[in-house]
């Protein structure tokens, strides 16, 4: 695909401003209403989705050329998909993301990236990892843990820890913790110690489409050769990249976020929590497990007008509506858990406000992704929760810094401290 | 004509470095419009292309703006959540001020029953907000994502609440008004300084001038606060929803009904709006689902219930028996919600509407009683959160024929409407829906008495040949309507943007005496004419 394969999804917008706000039915306060980090953070309008609809359609157009403003307007976004959801409560046919994407594929290939992500992406290339961390180390988190090495023994199920997880010393930790925990109840889990690979996922959302091409095909030759059938990863961005980018290029894998298996383990009784934890907490709705989590629908299928001027898609196009995200999964752990009380924020599943750390705006604007946690922060306060709780290590790494920056008094867990701590 | 360097740097030390732009990426973000393929040559999606854009953070801000326009002569044209191509500047050499930073709901005042708001508060937010204290607002027709200052200041706001809670224009009370010329005009009682609760005084009336015949439309000055009426509003302070995205739904209690009530014919159907302004029960009542089409729309609105299906499925849903009995069933049909003040007023209002129903023949649409329809129809009419549906087809949509008059006028002009589209929609130019897609409110104003349907018409965006149809239609639906001594409808209204200056003063000398006036109102607060002409004027000459 091409950007001018999406012209018409530019021209369809109809510069409603739905994609700005929260589906309007949702709507209970003045303070919570706003959907879209980048246009409340950076102003003019060209920083919301319509406004990048016509931006593109400028671009199509030759209206425009590129310069630092138009960088800043496609990449200041974390893509984290707010507003196409609130678009498509009315508008089928525009593929809001999907453009903003391929706005960044056009900009990589035409050369005009930014200069905050080179050491990234470099880091990926050389380094196999996002952290800008030496391969070799990539497997040092599970040092010492008793569990197998698939590059040398076969095994049906790979934990996939990602990078964040991987190289993140304050974060180590839990995923030992959750490999432990799945090991302890049963499940014949393995990892690929420094063998694992980036995802892919996020240099391809900040634009370089060719990486996940690599990178799913290395990771998914490594699962193979290892007899893998299922992925589990405790990361948000890794989960959506295995769960609906690979399969969109031909790599299918069973994929289950960790939060899925411990809930399917807990009702089958392979993981009891019996020790009380007296905290009020609120969840997170990580954006690529929610609403950007749902499973990929194979589909091809042409365009064709009906009733005269209908647009439609034979057959029907796959709807990606944030409806079926993993959603219920982490909050059905947290109610297992005695003495937690679960509080929910006033935006949240499908229209949960974003972390502030995707699409490489944590890399490239720092303070806007911190001024995105902060948000979210305040929000988990209003509730009246002493910890925000979330299913994915960006969120944490965002939350918590965002936290010890602005003398926030919120802590911040990812569920599986929380179990761990229930046990 | 190109900002000057002192001009920019003047504005910019209004508002700082960072509420300013003339990027040409930044600048088409805010010239492409709805409306502009309708007027602009080769249908191009972009009006004129702003100097500068720029978001101001307060009244003072504003005022110290358009006093720089004035110094440098410069043309500003502001709106608040830009829908439309009204919004957008008309002509080279306009500054936009996008409004979007002023967006408080800054009093609410529950004794009153009032709340004061700045220009970006939509209607979603105010009535969240105003809910939580047991009161409503009028949520303008065009939706939940919509300005409600502006459809108080600049336009007519009218709703499918109207006839409970008042057209937006009528519940307009205190407000504060940057004049184009500088000046900041603070009218009604708050020119006086006795507070927001009065439009008319004790200080200056100048609810009718501003606004003039249509609304001004961001053509003359900046209305930075307003505060508008509210409603009693005997429910939840925040709706329960249910449902999967996007089918959301409410489970409203009780004194709550939705129904889609239909008739056998238009002359049934009219007279029921007449029986429902004598007897004042109606909270909401609109003609809302046959926007979509007589015969499509009800295909349409069963689809959306199921999250799974699309557009793209319409078809399927077309062959089901279920949705052909609906379609036939709800020909000649309408929404209406009943709110009870107690569960005794409910039950009356009941009771008169079984009377009316019986009394011109109508009945309740089945298929809308069930449980979940009814909760999605309570949810959408109430807080219009997915009113962009009417964009759902092709991304393009015109509504002619829109008059305001009795429901006998009503009637005289539907046929009409009727026939001038089955013309474009039987060539396959506009959406084949049906020749009955007429929406509008069953009482526009406070209290009834007052209606009028909109014939949507629905083209390809992505079409240039659908383009050029809708455009035809609107041109001929004025040719017709003339005919049959019937007013101009909206599309006279579209079609003006892209008027030259001499074939609109033309238009305008057919009313000559109000736009008169208007240009003697705007000599007086915009002497040096930098605002544009949403606020319409004859010439002297």
């Amino acid at each position: 695909m091409a950007l001018e394969d999406y012209k018409e999804d530019c021209t369809d917008c109809s510069r409603c401003s739905y994609c700005k706000w929260i589906p309007l039915d949702h709507i209970k306060s003045a303070k919570f209403a706003r959907a879209c980090p980048s246009i409340e953070y950076c102003g003019f309008q060209a920083y919301s989705l319509g406004g990048r609809l016509s931006v593109g359609l400028s671009l199509l157009e030759g209206r425009i050329g590129y310069n630092e403003e138009l960088k800043n307007i496609v990449w200041e976004c974390q893509m984290d998909g707010a507003c196409d959801l609130s678009d498509k409560i009315c508008r089928y046919n525009i593929r809001g993301l999907e453009v903003m994407r391929e706005m960044r594929f056009k900009l990589v290939e035409d050369g005009q990236t930014l200069h905050q992500h080179k050491p990234y992406i470099d880091s990926l290339h050389k380094e196999q990892n996002m952290m800008i961390e030496p391969r070799a180390r990539r497997g040092k988190w599970a040092d010492g843990l008793d569990v197998k090495n698939l590059t040398k023994e076969k095994g049906a199920v790979v934990f996939h820890a990602g990078c964040r997880y991987s190289y993140d010393k304050g974060l180590q930790k839990k995923a030992r913790a959750a490999v432990t925990l799945l090991r302890d109840a049963g499940v014949d889990i393995g990892v690929m110690g420094e063998n694992e690979s980036c995802c892919g996922g996020r240099a391809y959302q900040w634009g370089y489409r060719k990486d996940l091409n690599a990178f799913a095909r290395k990771n998914t030759k490594a699962w193979t050769a290892a007899g893998v059938k299922t992925v589990v990863t405790p990361c948000a961005e890794c989960y959506y990249t295995f769960k609906r980018l690979y399969p969109e290029i031909g790599f299918t894998f069973e994929v289950i976020h960790v939060s899925e298996y411990i809930e399917f383990l807990i009702k089958k009784g392979k993981i009891k929590l019996s020790t009380n934890v007296p905290l009020t907490v609120t969840y997170h709705d990580p954006c690529h497990l929610g609403r950007l989590g749902e499973p990929y629908v194979p589909w091809q299928g042409t365009k064709e007008k009906i009733y005269g001027q209908i647009p439609v898609w034979k057959p029907s196009r796959p709807r990606y509506t944030g409806a079926w995200g993993v959603y219920d999964a982490p909050r059905n752990v947290l109610k297992s858990i005695s003495g937690l009380t679960l509080l929910e924020m006033e935006r949240t599943r499908e229209y949960a406000w974003c972390c502030g750390a995707g699409g490489g705006v944590l890399e490239a604007y720092s303070d806007f992704a911190t001024w995105t946690a902060a948000e979210r922060l305040t929000e988990a306060r209003a509730t009246g929760a002493e910890a925000i709780v979330t299913a994915c290590p960006w969120c944490e790494r965002n939350f918590t810094d965002t936290v010890k920056s602005q003398d926030e008094k919120m802590q911040v867990y990812d569920i599986i401290d929380l179990v761990q701590m229930a046990l | 004509m190109a900002l000057s360097t002192d001009a920019y740097r003047a504005l910019e030390d209004i508002v700082g470095s960072k509420y300013i732009s003339q990027d040409p990426a930044v600048m088409d973000s805010y010239a492409y419009q709805w409306l502009a393929e309708t007027v602009r040559p080769n249908q191009s999606k972009f009006m004129p292309r702003p100097e500068a854009a720029l978001l101001p953070g307060s009244t003072k801000e504003v005022q110290a703006i358009v006093k720089i326009c004035n110094k440098y002569k410069i043309r500003f044209k502001a709106y608040s959540t830009g829908w439309y191509f009204y919004g957008a500047p008309f002509s080279e050499g306009v500054i936009q001020l996008d409004m979007r930073r002023l967006d408080r709901v800054l009093e609410i005042d529950e004794k009153n029953m009032f709340a004061v708001i700045e220009p970006y508060a939509i209607a979603g937010v105010v009535q969240a907000e105003v809910m939580k204290r047991g009161l409503n607002c009028t949520v303008t027709g065009a939706g939940a994502s919509c300005s409600t200052l502006v459809g108080a200041t600049c336009y007519h706001g009218s709703s499918g609440t109207s006839i409970y809670t008042g057209e937006l224009r009528e519940n307009l009370l205190g407000a504060e008004w940057v004049m184009p010329n500088g000046e900041i005009l603070r009218t009604g009682s708050l020119g006086s300084g006795c507070g927001w609760f009065c439009a008319e005084g004790p200080g200056p009336s100048t609810r009718g001038i501003v606004r003039g015949a249509l609304g001004a439309r961001g053509g003359l000055g900046v209305y930075t606060k307003c505060a508008v009426k509210l409603s009693a509003w005997p429910g939840p302070t925040e709706y329960p929803i249910e449902g999967t995205v996007p089918a959301y739904r409410s489970p409203l209690p009780s004194n709550f009904r939705a129904y889609t009530v239909a008739f056998k014919d238009w002359d049934s159907l009219f007279e029921s709006y007449y029986r429902l302004y004598d007897n004042e029960i109606a909270y909401y009542a609109h003609r809302q689902w046959i926007m979509l089409g007589a015969d499509l729309g009800p295909a349409f609105w069963m689809l959306y219930q199921n999250p799974t299906k699309s557009l793209d499925d319409i078809e399927e849903f077309m062959r089901k028996r279920e949705v052909k009995q609906v379609t036939k069933e709800m020909r000649y049909s309408y929404q209406l919600v009943l709110v009870g003040m107690s569960q005794r007023d409910i039950e009356y209002k009941e009771k008169v509407l079984e009377q009316i129903l019986k009394e011109t023949g109508g009945w309740k649409v089945k298929k809308w009683l069930e449980p979940e329809m009814e909760q999605f129809s309570l949810l959408y009419l109430l807080r219009m959160g997915k009113k962009n549906l009417n964009f759902v087809y092709t991304g393009g949509w015109i509504g002619n024929y829109m008059q305001a008059g009795t429901p006998d006028f009503t009637n005289k002009y539907e046929p009409l409407a009727e026939d001038t589209i089955k013309k474009f929609q039987s060539k396959g130019l506009l959406v084949d829906c049906g020749s009955d897609s007429m929406m509008g409110c069953v009482g526009s104003i406070g209290g009834g008495g007052q209606c009028g349907l909109e014939q949507f018409g629905f083209y390809d965006v992505a079409d240039k040949e659908s383009t050029a149809a809708a455009i035809e239609w609107m041109k001929y639906c004025l040719q017709e309507e003339a005919k049959h001594n019937i007013p101009p409808g909206k599309e006279g209204m579209f079609l003006a943007v892209g008027k030259t200056h001499e074939e609109l003063q033309q238009d305008l000398a057919k009313q000559a005496a109000i736009h008169t006036w208007q240009r003697k109102i705007k000599q007086a607060v915009d002497p040096n004419n930098l605002g544009d002409r949403m606020y319409p004027t004859l010439d002297e000459s």
